[in-house]
């Protein structure tokens, strides 16, 4: 479920003023093209302008509502949020930005693994082994065994699946090295007296070079390329900086600075490309196809994993069940917000890993109307009577057809009173056309004073202030008011389902069949509001609430709403 | 193209090739004829950047923008940091958590109305007429989001960005990409490299046949010293093969579990069916005439055609989402139809194809016989099959043996009218000619038998003396001629690659500059339209006077162009 019924999601402005200001202009005039203008929920771009309000920030200095796209957001520091360890900045991006502890989700179904000791003594000894909590997908199936209990992260790292060692970095770039003498010397028809002859037979078991192997044959292929280029002319050098981008460039031919110069100088070396196994380079082998052929055809679809499992491997390129490797979990960060056009900080969240407070936390709750919408059941118990209290009104099936009203239901978070005003579209936008009239759409708010302010004032309980009047539903009247409430009467006729197809008949494109969604039920409400402000005092209004002290400064803003009314119900 | 113009441009390109180093410059101020005229866009790398001081320290990220997938991560890096595909979930409101619901994960998803297949989980697509960039934009920035504050995770210094991107992005797309990454990313410069050289550069080559077999289609790209020279393309890849895939699962169930209204098979099904076990046949035994592969064949490859299984081997594939849950079991040889009918289209003959449908392996050989034969010498023995599709199980290896047969009965002659043996011979001495030819008009430089048509394979034959002089690893830097490997030309051959991702890895890492570098103070002015207009420029004699690779005075720094985009 989307999110339960009624519902009001809030647009945020940067989508009418883009980012880019040279775009701005088009965008307006796009804006201005549309018919009357009236934001269309169903729209693809509504679903990322819309936000529930609870996840909106706000900019006091620009007095915008700032939505995670007009948000920039800095990294105060990283953490696993499984073992809950801090990682310094200087190793998180050399750990793949994952815990290099012993923290791991399984490959299979993303649950957090544990570690468990296999010791027959029953001892907690050795060998121990990561399984899942969920799914019992273990590294047993692919063939992992680890001997000590902690660092899990660092032994993984040196075990391949079936349990042969893995090559480190070093190690990878020292026996290429090393073939590579050996190749050579072999072309050099030196192999006869060579002593080392005992290779020949580990390179076959091996078999062919992993995706890591590869690209780390190919950099250093390339590494190589670029140092042979620089000492092969060794008069030019001076003119050759190393770190210089013409030396590189030069090299791989992406990008010339070549100038006249040029010419004067002793032509370099050309660069080749790779030329072996060990340069990186891999012919196609058929073999590999037919073997995979013949392994899908015995092992079936079990020993396969889905696209999910694939793209969340550190290799996506593997294909069967025993590749797959546990997935270190990914770190979590605390950041701070900033707004996108003057940088103020929005957010800044304390920098202990365990705390959840905020230093500073600008929510749009606290500076924005909320409004809200509830079904005014028509049997409202009459004070007295002896009716029993209404049913529960059920917003998953709204009658088509029937006159039914709710309330729109506005408080105000701001220490000035507001003036409101509300405009919806007469029908909602969409394939079912529902009707809305808004009896009383201009009204004013009263401010959230201090409580003491409502106690000295008010009745006691936290209520209308037209107790003594029976509420009526009469255009142009409010509903009913509170201290910093003010509600008013809606009347909505939901549409039919089934008279899609009429009004594609009518309006091609806008009926047809019905889709996920369409019998959803939402009023685009545009909000705008009017407020005196105390100039030069705090923003938030700590000032004594009858002000009158500086000068007022009047203010308004304006926004798009949605509001979730409710499921209509077949006929 | 005509045989004339065949033969300037491999005039032009023969020329470079004999130098030592074969230079940008050799190609853009060749006067009489442009630089890759079969591709009709040069890539002026002459007034690339302007190679502002190069700092050690600038440090990059690596982003690939497909039409499905966003790929991420950093130089160095064998693989992405994260791979993460458009999906319509991913596209919700915030707060609409139906995803996670046991229900509705139950049911399968049906597709828009109106919409293509696949449609709601691509990025963008080159036609732009069926695209909203409004709506590009809302996506792309929610993905690069997540890319950023969930993978990447870095500190504030800003990152200069590495981005792969198809060639021939239309300009409004590029800008609505762009506009992302310097806008909301605070990139200070964007380096644009080409998916099909980033694929070259991970392959270890200089020059390939690049055949990415993508979503939407398939382009084959010829590459020429990191350079595009043609491209050709089809609509036979990932969309169709899935389409293709669909059709068959959607048989099968409805054989096996009656016909159930709205319960077709889903997108996300046909995707997963055709990730975990579809796969490709060898080539079908009645079109052989010779055998491919010859030493590296495994008997097995053509087992599936000859030998009758019994029982015939099956997959059972479960469709938990349809309605009610079932599995259905299908003949292993069915799995392999999709490819059958979508990417080679055997039932079909030839001339009824649009050319935009080719079959992957017609248009690879029409890419083919669309080169110089110096470039197609050297293009043909690197045939690099990459993008998506490729990983099918079989697939590389249907399409080299496919190709390779079309090579041993077409040649290479586009009249195709050598049945006879006097055309044939007519062919060898036109090529014997041509090279004359070519070599008269190098003068004096010396032509590398490697690159002579008249002279194939020479690996065995070169004399080893001439760089076997000196051993150990010294003597690679010091010897005159490259290994006789990476000379090989002339016959089909595979090679692959570990991908433009890795490809833009290794570039990164290496510090490498690229054509089309984008400052962001000069992109936020003027867009894309501030590129440049003198891309064309080796067909501007005026520049000639000023030699190449120099532009006015320290003023014109500022310019940019974008190469293959322009
Ligand atoms: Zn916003
Ligand atoms: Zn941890
Ligand atoms: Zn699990
Ligand atoms: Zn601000």
């Amino acid at each position: 479920m989307a999110q339960a019924f009624p519902y009001t999601y809030y647009a945020c402005n940067c989508f009418d003023s883009n980012t880019s200001g040279k775009r701005a202009a088009a965008v307006l005039q796009e804006a201005a093209d549309e018919d009357e203008g009236t934001f269309d929920p169903r729209s693809p771009r509504a679903n990322y302008q819309l936000y529930p309000l609870e996840h909106l920030l706000y900019c006091e200095d620009c007095q915008q509502i700032r939505c995670p796209r007009c948000q920039i957001e800095e990294t105060l520091n990283w953490y696993c949020p499984s073992c809950l360890f801090e990682v310094p900045s200087s190793v998180v991006k050399s750990d793949g930005n994952r815990c290099n502890r012993s923290c791991f989700s399984c490959p299979l179904c993303t649950s957090p693994m544990q570690t468990f000791s296999l010791d027959p003594t029953g001892e907690s000894g050795p060998p121990f082994i990561l399984e899942c909590q969920y799914c019992r997908w273990s590294t047993v199936e692919i063939g992992i065994e680890f001997e000590k209990g902690q660092g899990i992260s660092a032994q993984l790292a040196r075990i391949g699946n079936g349990g042969k060692p893995l090559p480190s970095h070093k190690e990878r770039d020292k026996e290429r090295e090393r073939r590579k003498e050996l190749e050579a010397r072999k072309r050099d028809g030196r192999e006869l007296f060579s002593p080392s002859t005992e290779t020949t037979h580990t390179d076959k078991d091996e078999g062919p070079p992993s995706h890591d192997d590869l690209f780390a044959s190919l950099s250093a292929f390339y590494k190589s390329q670029v140092e042979s280029q620089t000492s092969a002319s060794p008069f030019s050098s001076h003119d050759i900086n190393f770190s210089s981008p013409s030396a590189y460039s030069r090299i791989m031919n992406l990008y010339s600075t070549s100038g006249p110069k040029k010419k004067q100088r002793p032509k370099p070396t050309a660069m080749r490309e790779a030329a072996s196994a060990l340069e990186g380079l891999t012919l196609h082998d058929p073999s590999a196809d037919t073997a995979a052929i013949e392994r899908l055809k015995r092992d079936g679809w079990a020993s396969t994993i889905s696209p999910a499992q694939k793209r969340a491997q550190p290799n996506p390129s593997v294909r069967f069940t025993s590749d797959l490797r546990p997935l270190a979990t990914l770190l979590c960060t605390k950041r701070s917000k900033r707004c996108r056009s003057c940088r103020q900080i929005l957010t800044k969240p304390e920098a202990k890993i365990t705390s959840t407070r905020y230093k500073i936390k600008l929510l749009a709750l606290n500076h924005i109307p909320r409004l809200s919408i509830r079904a005014l059941a028509s049997d409202t118990p009459v004070p007295g009577s002896s009716r029993p209290p209404a049913k529960v009104f059920d917003y998953n099936a709204l009658k088509p057809g029937i006159p039914t009203h709710f309330l729109f239901h506005m408080s105000n978070p701001l220490f000035d009173p507001i003036k409101v005003t509300l405009a919806t579209p007469s029908t909602t936008p969409g394939k079912v056309q529902s009707r809305v009239t808004i009896l009383c759409p201009q009204f004013d708010v009263g401010a959230n004073t201090d409580i003491w302010d409502d106690a000295l004032n008010m009745p006691a309980k936290r209520g209308s202030l037209l107790s003594d009047q029976a509420p009526q539903i009469e255009a142009g009247k409010i509903w009913d008011r509170g201290r910093n409430w003010t509600s008013v009467a809606v009347e909505i006729v939901p549409g039919f389902l089934d008279e899609s197809a009429r009004v594609e008949a009518e309006t091609p494109g806008r009926g047809g069949p019905l889709e996920e969604d369409d019998d959803v039920l939402e009023i685009p409400v545009f909000v705008r509001i009017e407020y005196e402000a105390d100039t030069g005092a705090d923003e938030r209004g700590l000032v004594d609430s009858k002000g009158g002290k500086g000068e007022k400064e009047k203010r308004e803003e304006a926004f798009w709403t949605v509001v979730g009314v409710g499921r209509i119900k077949g006929s | 193209m005509s045989a004339s113009g065949e033969r300037k441009v491999s005039a032009s390109l023969g020329r470079s090739v004999r130098g030592t180093t074969p230079r940008l410059a050799d190609l853009a101020s060749t006067p009489e004829t442009p630089r890759t005229p079969t591709l009709g866009r040069s890539v002026s790398s002459l007034f690339g950047s302007p190679g502002g001081s190069f700092r050690t320290e600038d440090e990059y990220v690596v982003i690939e923008v497909g039409s499905r997938y966003l790929r991420g991560g950093f130089p160095g890096e064998s693989t992405p940091r994260c791979t993460l595909p458009y999906d319509p979930e991913n596209q919700r409101r915030v707060g609409d958590y139906r995803q996670w619901d046991p229900d509705y994960a139950q049911k399968r998803r049906r597709p828009k109305k109106g919409q293509e297949w696949g449609q709601e989980y691509e990025l963008y697509r080159m036609d732009l007429t069926k695209v909203d960039l409004r709506v590009v934009e809302d996506k792309f920035e929610r993905m690069m989001r997540e890319v950023y504050n969930k993978y990447f995770v870095l500190d504030t210094k800003p990152r200069r960005i590495l981005l792969a991107l198809p060639p021939k992005m239309p300009h409004p797309l590029m800008s609505t990409l762009l506009d992302v990454l310097f806008g909301s990313f605070q990139a200070p410069s964007i380096t644009l490299m080409s998916s099909p050289i980033l694929s070259t550069v991970a392959a270890g080559l200089r020059s390939a046949l690049v055949v990415d077999i993508g979503w939407a289609e398939t382009l084959v790209t010829a590459v020429y010293e990191f350079r595009e020279v043609h491209e050709q393309r089809t609509v036979r890849a990932g969309r169709l093969l899935s389409e293709e895939m669909a059709k068959v699962l959607n048989a099968a169930q409805v054989e096996q579990l009656g016909y159930v209204e709205d319960d077709d098979t889903s997108f996300e099904e046909a995707e997963e069916v055709l990730s975990r076990v579809a796969w490709c046949k060898p080539k079908p035994r009645s079109n052989r005439r010779t055998l491919y592969f010859p030493a590296r064949t495994s008997p097995i490859l053509e087992e599936f055609e000859d030998a009758v299984e019994t029982p015939e081997p099956t997959v059972t594939i479960p469709f938990p989402k349809a309605s009610p849950p079932a599995e259905v079991t299908i003949p292993f040889a069915t799995l392999a139809k999709p490819a059958e009918a979508a990417l080679f289209a055997t039932e079909t003959a030839l001339s009824e194809f649009d050319d935009h449908e080719l079959p992957l392996h017609h248009l690879i050989y029409r890419a083919l016989l669309s080169l110089p034969v110096d470039v197609r010498r050297v293009c043909m023995s690197r045939i690099v099959i990459t993008g998506g599709v490729s990983a099918m199980p079989g697939l590389k290896s249907r399409i080299l043996a496919e190709l390779e047969a079309l090579v041993q009965t077409k040649g290479w002659d586009p009249v195709r009218n050598y049945g006879t043996a006097s055309a044939r011979h007519e062919q060898i001495l036109r090529q014997k000619m041509e090279a004359l030819e070519l070599r008269k008009q190098e003068g004096e430089d010396k032509v590398p038998e490697s690159l002579d048509p008249d002279n194939p394979l020479p690996a065995a034959h070169r004399p080893q003396d001439v760089w076997h002089h000196e051993a150990g690893v010294e003597r690679e830097k010091t010897r005159a001629g490259p290994p006789p490997e990476s000379l090989v030309g002339g016959v089909v051959r595979g090679v692959e690659t570990l991908g433009p991702w890795a490809g833009a890895s290794l570039v990164a890492q290496q510090r490498i500059r690229g054509i089309v570098e984008i400052d962001r103070e000069r992109y936020l002015q003027h867009g894309l339209q501030g590129a440049s207009k003198d891309k064309e420029v080796s067909v501007v004699p005026q520049r000639q006077s000023m030699g190449p690779g120099v532009r006015g005075g320290a003023g014109d720094r500022a310019s940019w162009t974008l190469g293959v985009w322009a």
